[in-house]
C-alpha cells in the first residue's frame, strides 16, 4: 500500500509485536494508533511496539505512543517501545523525556525477552 | 661527315674520359679479335679467309660513331706491325683497315640501315655496302702494300686481293650481325624459348664440327639448321648461329681439316668463302624475311582488329538511334491513349470525389448537369432536363430562398465575378439529408447583359460530420489532460499536447502528473489506440484509473499491472503507456512500461540515453501471463526525462527508430527553459501536417540549495510529507550533518504542523515555509495568514503541541514566535556544528 506509514504485527502467546514502517505525523497518527491496537489480541500482556523502521516522528507520534501507553496500561497490559540508539526517532524521545513514562529498548529482542508480567511494572 | 655523329667543339672532361674509355674498348676488343683471326691465316700471316675485326669496326662506327676511329686505327697498326715488312707498310694497311669499316657505317647510315636488321633492305644493305662494296677498299690498300713492300711478288695480287677482299667482308658479315644483336635490347623470350634456341646453337655448333671432321663432302648439311634457327629466332638466333658456323669453318680450313685437307689453296678458298658466304647471306635473309613476313601479319591482325572495332561502334550507334526512335514512337502512342482515356477518367474523377459541375445558359434559361450532379442529388444522370428554377427545387426550402436572392443579386451587377461559396442542405427523394458547397462564377455580355453562369458543387456532408466530431474530441481531450501541472520544489515539469490536424486524426494521448503521500512524484504517459471520440473517452478513464492506483500502489509494475487487468476487462483498445515514480530527494526513478516507446534521460551535460528496460507487452494486446518488470533509474541534478508519444517520433515514410535518433540528437541541445525544449522540440520533430496527436511531458531535476527554500502550501496534514522530502533534500544539499538534518526537520515539522492545526481552523489558508542558509547556520522561518486560535481543546491536540514546543526549543539553537492580528511568525536557527562545537556555539 502506498501510504505514509504501514503497520505489521506478530502475536506470540501473550506477546503482542507490532511493527512501524514509514512515517508518522498528524496526517497518519489516528490511523496509526488504530492500526496498532486493532493488532493487539485480548489475551495479550504484553504489546512491542518496534519503531526501528520509522523513518519520522514527530510530537504527533508520540502523542500517539503516550496515549497508547495510556490505553495498555488500563488494561493492565505493558507496552514497551524499541528505537534503536542511532534512529533519529531516539532523539526525540529523549529530549522529550518520555523514556521516564514509556519503556524504552534499544533491540526488539531485549524488549521480547523480558519476563517480567506487566501488571507489576513498578515504573507506573 | 654527314650521317655519323661528329667531334663536339669542346669536351668535358667526363666527356673525355669516356671517349677515351671508348678507344680502348674498341681498340682492344679489334686487337683481340686481330689476333684470333690471324691464327685463320691462308696466305702469309696477315691474309685471313675471315677478319673479325673489320666486323667488330663497322660496329664500332654504326654505335660510337666515327669518331672512336684512333681505336681502330692504333689497333690495326698494332696488329700489322708485328707481320708488315716495315712500319710504313704497316701504317698504310692500318689506313686502309680504318677506312674501310668507316665508309661502310657511313654508306650504311646513308641509306637509313636498321641495326636490327629486320628487314629485307637492311639485309642487302649489309651485304652489298657494308661488306662488298667497303671492303674493297682495305683489300685494294692491303694487298697492294704487300706487293709494294715486297712481302709478295705482284703475280699473287690477284689472290692475295680476293683472299683479303673475302675475309673482310665476311668478317663484316658474319660479326657485324651477332655485335649488333648485342646492343638490342634484351631478349624477353620465356625460358622454353631460351632453352630452344640454347639447343639449336648446340645443333648449329655439333653438327659444324661434325662435317668439318669428316672426309666426306657434308657442309651443306649445316644450312638446315641455320634455317631453322633464322625461322624460329630471326636475327636473335641466325647471327649467333651464322658465327658458328663460319667460325668453325674457318679454322677448319686454316688448319686442313676434312673438306680442306687436299685441293689447292685456291679451291680450299673458294670452299671456304663460298660456304661462309652461304651461311651469312641465307642466316641474314631468311632472318630479315620472316620478321619482315612477321610484322606485315601483325599489322594486318591490327588492322582487322580495328575494323572490326569501328564496325561494333557504328552498329552501338545505330541500335541506340533505333531504340531511341522506338522510344519516341511508343511515347506517342502513350499520348494518344492518355488523351482518350482523360474524358472518361473527368467523369470518374467527379464522382470519386462526389464533386458536379454545371452550366446556366441564361438567355434560354438552359441549366445542364454533369452526371455526378444528378448522383449528388439522388437521381440517375440525365434522368430529366432542367431549368434554373427546376435546379433551386432540389434545394432545402429556406437555402433556396437565400441562393436565388443571391443569384438575383449576381445577375444585377452587370460585371463578370465569382459568387460567394454557399453551403446548402438538399433531402433526397429517399429523404436522406446532403450538405453541399456550392461555388459559381458568371459571365456577361458586352452589353452587362448576364449569359452564362458555370459552377461545381461538393458533397461536404461526410467532412461536416467528420469536423464536428473532431472539435467535440479535442474538446473532450482537452478537458481530460491535467490543467495545470503540480508545483514541486526541485523538480521543474513541462507538458505539451498536440492535436492532430486533420479531420478526424484527434486521439487518445494522455499525460499525468501526480504527487504521491510519500513524497514521490508518479509520471504517466500513454496512448490510446484509433482516434476519435471513443478513443479519447477510454483516455479518460483510464487516466482517472491510474490516479487511483497510482496513490495505492508503491510500485509501478503493480500500478500498471492493475492497469493491465482493468483494460482487459473493460476497454475494447489497445493501449501502450509507461508509469514512473520519481523520487526528488534521491533522484531515484522507478518505472514499467507496456509498449510504450522508452522515455528519453538526458544528461547535464546533454548525454542521452533511452531508457528501454522494464518493457511488456502493450495493454490489451494479449494476455499478458508474465508479471510487469519494473526498473530503477538515475536521474542527476540537471538530468532532463523526457516522456512522448510515438506522434512525436513517427513520421510516413521513416522508421520509428529514425526518429527516436533524431529526437535523441535534439533533446541534446537542451536549454535551460524546460518549456522552451518542449517548443524546440515539437517544432522540429514536427512537420507542418500533424498525423497523430503528440504528448510530451519533460521533468528535470534542478538543485535546491542554490537558493533558499522557499514553499507556500495549503495548512493541510498530507502535504507535510512531500514537505519533509524537500526539506530533506534542501538540507543534504546544503551537506548539512544528518543529525543536524534530523533535527531541523522534526522542528520544521512542528512548526508547520502547529500552521496547520491553529492558524486557520476548518477555513483553508496557505503557510509559508522558508530556510536560508546564512554563515554557516540554517535558518527556518514558517510564517501564516491566520490568526492564532487555541485548539479546539482535545487532549490529543493539545498533548501534542506541548511536546511539539518542548521539541523545537531543545533541537534548534533559538526558536522565536510572533504572532499577531496579521498571522504568526516562528524563526528558528540551527547552527551547523554537530557535537562539542555547536554546545560551544551555544554557549555564547
Amino acid at each position: 500500500m502506498n501510504e505514509l506509514a504501514r503497520v505489521e504485527s506478530e502475536q506470540h502467546g501473550s506477546l503482542c509485536l507490532v511493527r512501524v514502517y514509514g512515517e508518522i505525523d498528524m496526517s497518519n497518527d489516528r490511523e496509526v494508533l488504530t492500526a496498532i491496537e486493532g493488532a493487539v489480541a485480548r489475551k495479550t500482556v504484553r504489546l512491542v511496539v518496534d519503531l526501528t523502521h520509522t523513518t519520522y516522528l514527530d510530537s504527533a507520534g508520540l502523542a500517539l505512543l503516550l496515549r497508547l501507553a495510556e490505553r495498555i496500561q488500563a488494561r493492565q497490559q505493558r507496552l514497551s517501545v524499541v528505537v534503536p540508539v542511532d534512529s533519529p526517532v531516539r532523539r526525540a524521545f529523549e529530549l522529550t523525556g518520555l523514556p521516564s513514562v514509556i519503556d524504552l529498548e534499544s533491540r526488539s529482542e531485549d524488549a521480547m525477552n523480558q519476563t517480567r508480567p506487566g501488571y507489576s511494572n513498578d515504573q507506573v | 661527315m654527314k650521317g655519323l655523329r661528329g667531334h663536339p667543339k669542346q669536351m668535358s672532361r667526363s666527356t673525355l674520359l669516356r671517349y677515351t674509355s671508348k678507344i680502348v674498348l674498341v681498340g682492344g676488343a679489334y686487337y683481340v679479335a686481330a689476333i684470333l683471326g690471324l691464327r685463320l691465316a691462308l696466305i702469309e700471316r696477315n691474309v685471313t679467309p675471315l677478319w673479325p675485326p673489320t666486323g667488330i669496326a663497322v660496329v664500332a662506327f654504326l654505335i660510337f660513331g666515327w669518331r672512336v676511329w684512333p681505336g681502330v686505327a692504333l689497333a690495326a697498326f698494332a696488329v700489322n706491325m708485328p707481320i708488315s715488312t716495315n712500319g710504313l707498310a704497316a701504317a698504310a694497311t692500318a689506313t686502309g683497315n680504318t677506312l674501310a669499316p668507316i665508309v661502310a657505317a657511313l654508306l650504311l647510315v646513308r641509306v637509313g640501315f636498321r641495326k636490327e636488321i629486320d628487314r629485307l633492305q637492311d639485309a642487302l644493305a649489309i651485304v652489298f655496302l657494308g661488306a662488298l662494296l667497303s671492303m674493297l677498299i682495305s683489300a685494294s690498300v692491303g694487298a697492294g702494300t704487300l706487293v709494294l713492300s715486297g712481302a709478295i711478288p705482284a703475280s699473287k695480287f690477284p689472290a692475295a686481293w680476293a683472299v683479303w677482299w673475302t675475309g673482310d667482308a665476311m668478317g663484316v658479315l658474319v660479326v657485324a650481325p651477332f655485335l649488333l644483336g648485342l646492343f638490342q635490347r634484351p631478349w624477353s623470350g620465356s625460358l622454353r624459348e631460351r632453352t630452344e634456341a640454347g639447343v639449336l646453337l648446340l645443333l648449329v655448333a655439333t653438327v659444324s664440327v661434325l662435317v668439318m671432321n669428316t672426309d666426306l663432302r657434308l657442309m651443306f648439311l649445316v644450312i638446315p639448321f641455320l634455317g631453322w634457327t633464322a625461322w624460329r629466332f630471326q636475327q636473335r638466333g641466325a647471327a649467333p648461329a651464322a658465327l658458328l658456323a663460319a667460325g668453325i669453318a674457318s679454322w677448319a680450313a686454316a688448319h686442313g681439316l676434312g673438306p680442306f685437307q687436299q685441293g689447292t689453296l685456291l679451291e680450299k678458298m673458294i670452299t671456304l668463302q663460298a660456304f661462309n658466304a652461304t651461311v651469312a647471306f641465307s642466316s641474314l635473309f631468311f632472318a630479315a624475311l620472316v620478321t619482315e613476313r612477321t610484322r606485315a601479319r601483325e599489322a594486318l591482325e591490327r588492322a582487322a582488329a580495328e575494323l572490326e572495332d569501328r564496325v561494333g561502334r557504328r552498329t552501338a550507334d545505330l541500335s541506340t538511334a533505333n531504340a531511341r526512335l522506338k522510344h519516341e514512337i511508343a511515347e506517342r502512342h502513350d499520348a494518344d491513349r492518355k488523351l482518350r482515356q482523360r474524358e472518361g477518367q473527368l467523369a470518374e474523377v467527379q464522382q470519386q470525389a462526389q464533386v458536379g459541375n454545371w452550366e446556366w445558359v441564361i438567355p434560354e434559361d438552359r441549366v445542364s448537369w454533369s452526371d455526378e450532379m444528378y448522383r449528388i442529388h439522388g437521381h440517375l444522370p440525365k434522368a430529366f432536363p432542367l431549368t434554373f428554377e427546376k435546379a433551386v427545387e432540389q434545394v432545402e426550402e429556406e437555402d433556396a430562398a437565400r441562393i436565388r436572392a443571391n443569384v438575383q443579386a449576381a445577375l444585377g451587377r452587370g460585371r463578370d465575378h465569382d459568387l460567394p461559396p454557399s453551403e446548402y442542405r438538399i433531402v433526397r427523394a429517399d429523404g436522406a439529408e446532403r450538405v453541399l458547397l456550392g461555388k459559381a462564377r458568371l459571365s456577361v455580355g458586352s452589353d452587362g447583359q448576364p449569359l452564362r453562369m458555370i459552377g461545381t458543387v461538393k458533397d461536404i456532408t461526410e467532412s461536416k460530420k467528420a469536423e464536428r466530431e473532431h472539435r467535440i474530441a479535442e474538446t473532450l481531450q482537452r478537458s481530460l489532460l491535467p490543467d495545470r501541472l503540480p508545483e514541486i520544489p526541485g523538480v521543474m515539469l513541462a507538458a505539451r499536447y498536440l492535436p492532430a490536424t486533420s479531420d478526424i486524426e484527434v486521439g487518445g494521448d494522455w499525460y499525468d502528473v501526480v504527487q504521491l503521500p510519500n513524497g514521490t512524484v508518479g509520471l504517466a504517459i500513454g496512448d490510446v489506440a484509433g482516434h476519435g471520440l471513443r478513443a479519447a473517452s477510454t483516455m479518460g478513464q483510464l487516466r482517472m484509473a491510474l490516479r487511483a492506483y497510482a496513490l495505492e500502489e508503491e510500485s509501478p509494475s503493480q500500478v500498471v499491472s492493475r492497469v493491465r487487468h482493468l483494460v482487459r476487462l473493460l476497454v475494447p483498445d489497445i493501449v501502450t503507456m509507461i508509469y514512473l515514480t520519481f523520487d526528488p530527494e534521491s533522484g531515484t526513478l522507478r518505472f514499467a512500461n507496456a509498449g510504450h516507446p522508452p522515455p528519453l534521460l538526458v544528461g547535464w551535460k546533454g548525454e542521452t540515453s533511452y531508457l528501454e528496460g522494464g518493457l511488456g507487452p502493450p495493454l490489451g494486446a494479449t494476455t499478458h501471463l508474465g508479471q510487469d518488470i519494473e526498473v530503477a533509474a538515475h536521474v542527476d541534478a540537471g538530468s532532463t526525462l523526457l516522456l512522448f508519444t510515438d506522434g512525436l517520433v513517427e513520421r510516413r515514410g521513416t522508421s520509428i527508430r529514425d526518429g527516436l535518433t533524431r529526437l535523441k540528437t535534439l533533446a541534446a541541445d537542451r536549454g535551460e527553459d524546460l518549456e522552451a525544449l518542449c517548443d524546440h522540440l515539437l517544432g522540429s520533430m514536427v512537420t507542418s501536417q500533424v498525423s497523430d496527436d503528440i504528448a510530451l511531458l519533460a521533468l528535470r531535476q534542478v538543485p535546491l540549495a542554490a537558493e533558499p527554500l522557499l514553499l507556500r502550501l495549503p495548512a493541510e496534514p498530507h502535504v507535510l510529507a512531500p514537505l519533509r522530502h524537500t526539506v530533506r533534500r534542501w538540507l543534504r544539499e546544503i551537506d548539512a550533518d544528518p543529525r543536524v538534518a534530523d533535527d531541523v526537520l522534526i522542528a520544521c515539522g512542528e512548526a508547520c504542523a502547529n500552521a496547520i492545526q491553529h492558524a486557520y481552523g476548518a477555513k483553508d489558508g496557505l503557510f509559508e515555509v522558508n530556510l536560508v542558509l546564512s554563515d554557516g547556520t540554517v535558518e527556518v522561518t514558517i510564517r501564516d495568514l491566520g490568526s492564532w486560535r487555541p485548539s479546539s481543546g482535545s487532549g490529543r491536540a493539545e498533548r501534542r503541541g506541548g511536546l511539539g514546543q518542548r521539541l523545537m526549543r531543545e533541537l534548534m539553537d533559538s526558536v522565536d514566535v510572533n504572532s499577531g492580528p496579521g498571522g504568526t511568525v516562528v524563526r528558528m536557527r540551527r547552527s551547523l556544528q554537530v557535537g562539542a562545537d555547536r554546545e560551544r556555539t551555544r554557549a555564547r
